[in-house]
């Protein structure tokens, strides 16, 4: 029975199809890489998912209830959490708020949404940072943040928008990390990661993405080899037999 | 407790003034402050809190002050009704404004809400039948705690208090409360906040809908002691901006913010007016120059208000 | 026969809200920024026809050489002075930016002139034309002519010239255009400059037909902010013709209601729009939600 089970999305932008008959299930506690090159409509697949798109054509069920057509807010009520690629860290607030908005929608309690957002500030290595405003931590601080923030909402699957991006070399092993704990944790996780070396290391499974279409869902030594993918990312002269 | 002891300072030297002050002319400047500064606080809130700003707010403290007034002149009825009766509109009117706020966003919003103030400037103006039009209604004295016909000052004094209290306790909750979080997520980032399951439209509608409440009270307990109500003041751009001042001049989106504000701009107004309303209207108008220097100085350089520049100071 | 009448004051008043409203439209368009305080600069142009006409009896057609280039040179200032700062804030901190100004110069005009209206009230002034059944007023017409050339000349400019280009791009792609070699500031002040000279023509065309007060420009910013939105913020083409839109409204509205409640329909259709369309009939649906 799968947690997660997105069928046959499709999303349409005037005259670009982002996303064409997307579908593939997510089991629990599974580790989901998604890949594909720029444009293939990762980014895109994370917002029909989360609620921020509607798909024109098909579903997204969490646990076999619709997701599909619920407000961003809804769809995280029901257990989806997600961070964006372009970080959105609210910069007014501590670092200890921010997480604490997260607690807020499974808590009505604010003392007790604060003291949840400690311990997973604890858990991502950010307590130090808690009562500085977000606006002064750095890249690898702020991933970490909304790591924590998303993950103050309990959710079923989360969502990681390329969580490597844009931070230096030194900080990826941390980060990755960390992802390993989430997951050992139980944690259900679909990840969009352009680090090959990262989401072959960490993924059970590989939804390899190009031009809005499925080409290649497996382990990673499959689609690793998979021609498809090879010629997806590096171009049809050079598949390798 | 250590937050909020200077409002509770303010507010308690506020009381306190009547007891000690006779003069008529200084009990006048302190309603009128705290008057203008319960007004500041209410737009504060969709603003501030919120982040939704908007230059027509009048439209609320219009309805209130027409609600009390009419109650008053057309069915003989207590003001205090007309309190509710305007707050009620108002709510109405601000569940509306709030819908436009998940439409339209920037620009397109602080436009939509000055132009629906101006139509409401226009129909008060012109709907003799309803209004008396263009005259405006003068509001009738009646002697009495029930018909709010009140000579003594300094009753209106901690009537205008008790107001005050209630919105800035309205901001306090909005700075404590779990809804108040979320709010202040919504106002940093609505898309970031809608992830973390924020229900932010309906946040939004709230506290636009609660603001306009506040602010009708506002319109109606001041048409109660001016004694006049004038569609054309009453609805203008110029008092809206007046609420906003109070707000960014004070701090936006702190508590306090608005009061001392208003502190500052009705000061400074009440001055200028008595120092040149002698010499010819045309000087009256310095204020307001001032007002609009000040607005341009102030969202450069000090955007945090007062209590932010005085926080700022004060903290380690 | 009224529909000739109601066509040609139509046309008429049309071409002055397309002089206001695309110079607005094109602050918006390039640099994004509302300018609250558009009308007052009307005002002040308005002012200096009436002074220069009471005083030094210069005919507003005259004064209409001036204004050009001092407008330009006023623009270029505000935008120095008052703009310029808070260009990358945030928006908020722009919209009371532009009200601030705004409040500012209106006030400076009522402490020096006080409050009283004024009227140019030139030998000409009720001269009028007949055509094709239709009466006009003679300084309308002049002012209609003149506005469609100076509106014309803007696109021209803009379509054409490689400055024109230039800004286009800024609006277009703001971060782009920097990384072209586009000096964004410098755009900035030719756009903010060339948007407060349209007002200035504007002004000084607007002096004998209506009269000049210090608050006489909320009027007009609200009749041009109708067309902006209309048109779609930004595009200029499409404030011209909503402009004669909102033209159209207003005096088929005074034929019908009254003069008294015409500006309640100009306002309903903007709050229509806003409702409805508020990417307007021609701009890009969704773009008001982002605020861009």
């Amino acid at each position: 029975m799968s947690l997660l089970s997105v069928a046959g999305v499709t999303k349409r932008f005037g005259g670009i199809t982002a996303n064409r008959g997307i579908s593939f299930d997510v089991a629990p506690g599974e580790l989901v890489g998604i890949i594909g090159p720029n444009g293939a409509g990762k980014s895109t697949l994370f917002e029909c998912i989360s609620g921020f798109y509607h798909p024109d054509e098909g579903e997204v069920r969490l646990d076999g209830r619709r997701l599909t057509g619920l407000s961003p807010d809804n769809v995280c009520r029901r257990g989806i959490a997600r961070t964006f690629q372009k970080l959105r860290p609210f910069s007014g607030l501590t670092v200890l708020d921010n997480v604490a908005v997260g607690a807020l929608t499974r808590t009505k309690d604010v003392r007790h949404a604060r003291e949840q957002a400690r311990e997973l500030l604890a858990r991502v290595g950010l307590s130090e940072k808690a009562d500085a405003y977000a606006r002064t931590l750095s890249t690898g601080q702020r991933k970490r943040l909304e790591l924590a923030r998303a993950l103050a909402t309990q959710p079923r699957v989360l969502l990681l928008d390329e969580v490597t991006a844009g931070v230096d070399q030194r900080t990826i092993p941390g980060l990755v990390q960390l992802v390993r704990d989430l997951h050992a944790g139980g944690l259900t996780l679909l990840v969009i990661e352009h680090n090959m070396r990262v989401i072959t290391a960490v993924a059970q499974r590989i939804v390899a993405l190009y031009l809005g279409e499925v080409i290649a869902d497996g382990t990673p030594d499959v689609v690793a080899r998979d021609r498809k993918v090879i010629e997806a990312y590096l171009g049809q002269a050079y598949h390798q037999p | 407790m250590k937050a909020i002891a200077p409002a509770l300072v303010f507010f308690a030297l506020a009381g306190l003034v009547p007891l000690v002050v006779r003069d008529p002319f200084l009990l006048d400047s302190l309603i009128l402050i705290l008057l203008w500064g319960a007004a500041g606080a209410a737009w504060n809130i969709a603003g501030g809190y919120a982040g939704q700003v908007s230059l027509g707010h009048s439209m609320f403290f219009g309805l209130g002050a027409y609600a009390a007034a009419l109650a008053g002149t057309r069915w003989g009825l207590s003001p205090w009704i007309g309190v509710l009766v305007g707050a009620a509109a108002a709510t109405a009117t601000g569940f509306i404004i709030g819908y436009l706020s998940n439409r339209l966003r920037g620009p397109y919003f602080v436009l939509a809400t000055i132009a629906f103030s101006q139509v409401l400037l226009i129909g008060a103006s012109r709907w003799r039948g309803f209004t008396a039009g263009s005259e405006g209604i003068p509001v009738p004295f009646r002697a009495g705690f029930w018909t709010l016909g009140i000579a003594d000052k300094r009753i209106w004094v901690w009537i205008i208090l008790a107001l005050a209290v209630l919105v800035w306790l309205v901001e306090l909750y909005l700075e404590r409360s779990r809804r108040g979080y979320q709010l202040a997520a919504v106002r940093e980032d609505e898309d970031a906040a809608l992830s973390l399951g924020v229900p932010a439209r309906q946040l939004k509608v709230a506290a636009i809908a609660v603001s306009a409440a506040l602010t009708a009270v506002c319109g109606a307990l001041w048409a109660q002691y001016v004694g006049f109500v004038d569609p054309v003041y009453v609805f203008s751009v110029d008092i809206s901006i007046r609420f906003a001042l109070a707000a960014i001049l004070g701090g936006l989106g702190t508590a306090l913010g608005p009061f001392l504000g208003s502190v500052l701009v009705t000061t400074v107004e009440t001055y200028l007016r008595a120092q040149f309303g002698g010499i010819g209207a045309g000087f009256v108008g310095i204020y307001l120059i001032l007002y609009g220097v000040a607005l341009i100085v102030m969202v450069r350089f000090a955007p945090q208000g007062i209590v932010g520049w005085v926080g700022a100071r004060l903290r380690p | 026969m009224i529909l000739p009448q109601l066509i040609v004051s139509t046309i008429l008043l049309g071409g002055i809200y397309a002089l206001i409203a695309v110079g607005l439209t094109l602050i918006f368009g390039v640099m994004r920024v509302v300018n609250f305080a558009h009308g007052e600069f009307l005002m002040l142009a308005m002012y200096l026809a009436f002074w220069a006409f009471a005083l030094l009896h210069f005919d507003p057609y005259l004064t209409l050489v001036v204004s050009l280039p001092l407008f330009f040179v006023v623009g270029l200032a505000s935008y120095r002075f008052v703009m310029r700062p808070v260009i990358h804030a945030s928006h908020n901190v722009q919209v009371f930016t532009t009200v601030g100004l705004s409040i500012a110069l209106q006030n400076v005009a009522l402490v020096l002139w006080t409050g009283d209206s004024r009227f140019v009230r030139t030998d000409y002034y009720s001269m009028v034309v007949r055509l094709a059944g239709a009466v006009l007023n003679l300084a309308q017409l002049i002012a209609f002519a003149v506005a469609v050339v100076f509106t014309a000349a803007l696109f021209a400019f803009m379509r054409w010239s490689y400055t024109g280009k230039v800004m286009r791009a800024t609006a277009q792609d703001r971060d782009a255009s920097a990384l072209m070699g586009i000096d964004t500031d410098r755009v900035y002040a030719l756009t903010w400059a060339v948007g407060i000279t349209c007002v200035g023509v504007a002004g000084v065309l607007l002096s004998p037909i209506y009269p000049v007060y210090p608050t006489v420009g909320l009027q007009f910013v609200l009749i041009a902010y109708v067309a902006v939105v209309l048109g779609g913020l930004g595009d200029m083409a499409g404030a011209l013709i909503a402009a004669l839109v909102v033209a159209a409204v207003e005096v088929i509205g005074s034929y019908v209601v009254g003069t008294a409640w015409k500006e309640v329909l100009y306002l309903l259709l903007f709050i229509g729009i806003l409702v409805v369309r508020p990417a307007g009939l021609f701009g890009t649906r969704g773009a008001e939600a982002l605020g861009t």
